[in-house]
């Protein structure tokens, strides 16, 4: 059964597309056999957080104007074999798609693969529609500030109304030092308000800046990077692995800061 | 019905007119030139802004459409409508039994047989069964009889509700949804409304009657759009970003609060009010046991 994914969060720049590459490349680690689809008609660029611009031969549009299968415009990335993107066209807009189209698309790809991760693009216009259109479950990413967590609500509430029945939260770009001074919201406060299961955490990492520029996702990394392993601790958690969270206080916690704590009550 | 867009003047509590008085009263002069019976009694203003909604009856439901066509000026597109229905259904599956018949109430809107299909496919998804539909043009009829309805064809004039509702007419029955109501949605309902869970901030719940919230209110809530303001919201942690009763508005206050004890809104001295709910029921009990009245009536609900 393959289960096929969205990656949405309603408010841009709060990471879909870093996450969509990072769970993409640690799940075809894995020998599972992925499939991630950038939706992003226009302003695509899941192809070059993978370092695959300059490989695509064929996008979306080629195979809906049947001048290949879906096979063949699928790009295979030379150090996991096992994930392939279909890249977007960049020349076109998002209403050069139907939500059918996208269905489509995705059911010619659904029999050889185990995951099938979509990249949406921000908004909640027709980019969103054709984005959902296919899929079973979602992952709402959202970063823990206001405006991006009531966009991430609606977002939940349109998934809900359009029959995407599962849906898990990623909370990315998380400070463990803002939140534990108070100055941003926990990952409590969060789930608090959007009410949905937690997949993961993703603590916020510069590297990931200088791994997109390179367009090598966190995750191919020899030394792993605190961010890489909860990308690694996500993937592993979609194929059914029990994974604790990790402890983002820990490096924080020292004596300094609990004596802080301890004299602000 | 009071516009939304009269907050940014009344933010502090003050009271903006109720249109509902000032057209009733400007309707009642006679007049100046002789009309049409059919003109001088014109249909009520329709609220484009109406929502569809199922109505019990003994055994069946009804599903409302608002009146008037897509067309016409405001009101909401046919994707939207559907997508606040289906935001309601998924909120109220407790409220029926599986495989209750529905009767579709189209009034005189008009509708094709790919707006039936994808009614019924709503509807099935809730486990209901569309059988009947019920509608003034000749047109809906032909494409529900296509699609294999059981039609009723009402003449085209006043027959469904159309002439303006009396004085002292009922509330709708309460609707009833266990749902969290997420940002962006919108629950406009001509009677009490009862949410089991949280309304979160960014949503907004309009009701004509009381809104009670078995969870945190965090939206905008307007109890008693109609003019009412013996209507009260309830809510185990209220947090609003605005309360609206009847022609008030009140925001809340700045910053965080610690207490997290069940609230009442009302309207007392000509603003709205918040008391915990254990003073307002005390308070109630106290005022009307002075004045020798009914107990019941202090409660409203």
């Amino acid at each position: 059964m393959t289960r096929i994914i969205v990656m949405t969060s309603g408010k841009g720049g709060v990471g879909k597309s870093t996450c969509t590459a990072n769970l993409g490349m640690a799940l075809a680690q894995r020998n599972q056999r992925v499939a991630v689809v950038d939706a992003d008609f226009g302003l695509r660029n899941l192809d070059l957080l993978l370092g695959l611009e300059n490989r695509i031969v064929y996008t979306a549009l080629d195979v809906l104007a049947g001048d290949c299968s879906v096979e063949k415009a699928l790009v295979k990335d030379k150090r996991q074999p096992t994930l392939g993107l279909l890249a977007a066209a960049q020349n076109r807009n998002k209403e050069a798609i139907t939500p059918e189209q996208m269905k489509e698309l995705v059911a010619g790809l659904a029999p050889s693969h185990d995951f099938i991760l979509i990249d949406c693009p921000a908004g909640i216009e027709m980019g969103f529609q054709n984005a959902i259109a296919p899929a079973k479950e979602a992952i709402v990413v959202t970063t823990p500030e206001i405006s991006a967590v009531r966009d991430a609500d609606r977002v939940i509430g349109l998934l809900e109304a359009n029959d995407v029945k599962f849906t898990k939260l990623l909370i990315n770009r998380i400070k463990p030092k803002m939140v534990q001074e108070d100055q941003m919201m926990s990952v409590r406060d969060v789930l608090d308000i959007l009410a949905v299961p937690l997949l993961g955490v993703v603590p916020d990492d510069e590297r990931v800046i200088v791994a997109s520029n390179r367009g090598e996702p966190l995750v191919l990394d020899k030394q792993l990077s605190l961010a890489g392993v909860a990308f690694n601790n996500i993937a592993r958690r979609l194929v059914g692995e029990e994974v604790p969270l990790i402890d983002l206080n820990a490096t924080h916690d020292d004596l300094f800061s609990r004596l802080r704590r301890f004299f602000r009550g | 019905m009071v516009p939304d867009d009269s907050a940014p003047a009344a933010i502090a509590a003050a009271a903006v007119p109720n249109p509902a008085a000032t057209e009733a009263l400007a309707a009642d002069p006679p007049p100046i030139t002789p009309v049409p019976a059919q003109a001088r009694a014109p249909a009520p203003p329709i609220d484009p802004r109406t929502q569809l909604r199922l109505r019990g009856e003994t055994d069946h439901l009804v599903l409302l459409m608002p009146n008037g066509s897509e067309a016409e000026a405001g009101a909401l597109a046919w994707g939207e409508l559907l997508q606040q229905f289906k935001q309601r259904l998924n909120g109220g599956e407790r409220c029926w039994q599986p495989h209750t018949v529905v009767h579709l109430a189209a009034r005189d809107r008009l509708l094709d047989a790919r707006q039936l299909q994808s009614l019924e496919e709503l509807l099935s998804a809730a486990q209901l069964t569309l059988k009947r539909v019920i509608t003034s043009r000749r047109q809906t009829a032909i494409a529900a009889v296509t699609a294999g309805y059981s039609v009723d064809q009402l003449a085209a004039e006043d027959t469904l509700v159309q002439s303006p509702p009396p004085p002292g007419q009922p509330l709708a029955e309460p609707l009833y949804l266990q749902t969290t109501v997420r940002s962006g949605t919108e629950i406009r309902h001509p009677g009490t409304i009862i949410v089991l869970g949280d309304a979160n901030p960014g949503s907004s719940l309009v009701s004509e009657g009381d809104i009670l919230v078995w969870g945190r209110l965090r939206g905008t809530a307007h109890a008693g759009s109609g003019g009412d303001r013996s209507r009260c919201i309830m809510a185990l942690q209220m947090h609003p970003t605005q309360l609206r009763l009847a022609d008030l508005v009140a925001r809340a206050p700045d910053g965080p609060t610690s207490q997290y004890l069940p609230e009442v809104a009302y309207v007392g001295d000509n603003a709205i009010r918040i008391a915990q709910a254990q003073a307002f029921a005390r308070q109630n009990f106290d005022a009307t046991l002075g004045q020798g009245a009914q107990l019941t009536d202090a409660f409203k609900v």
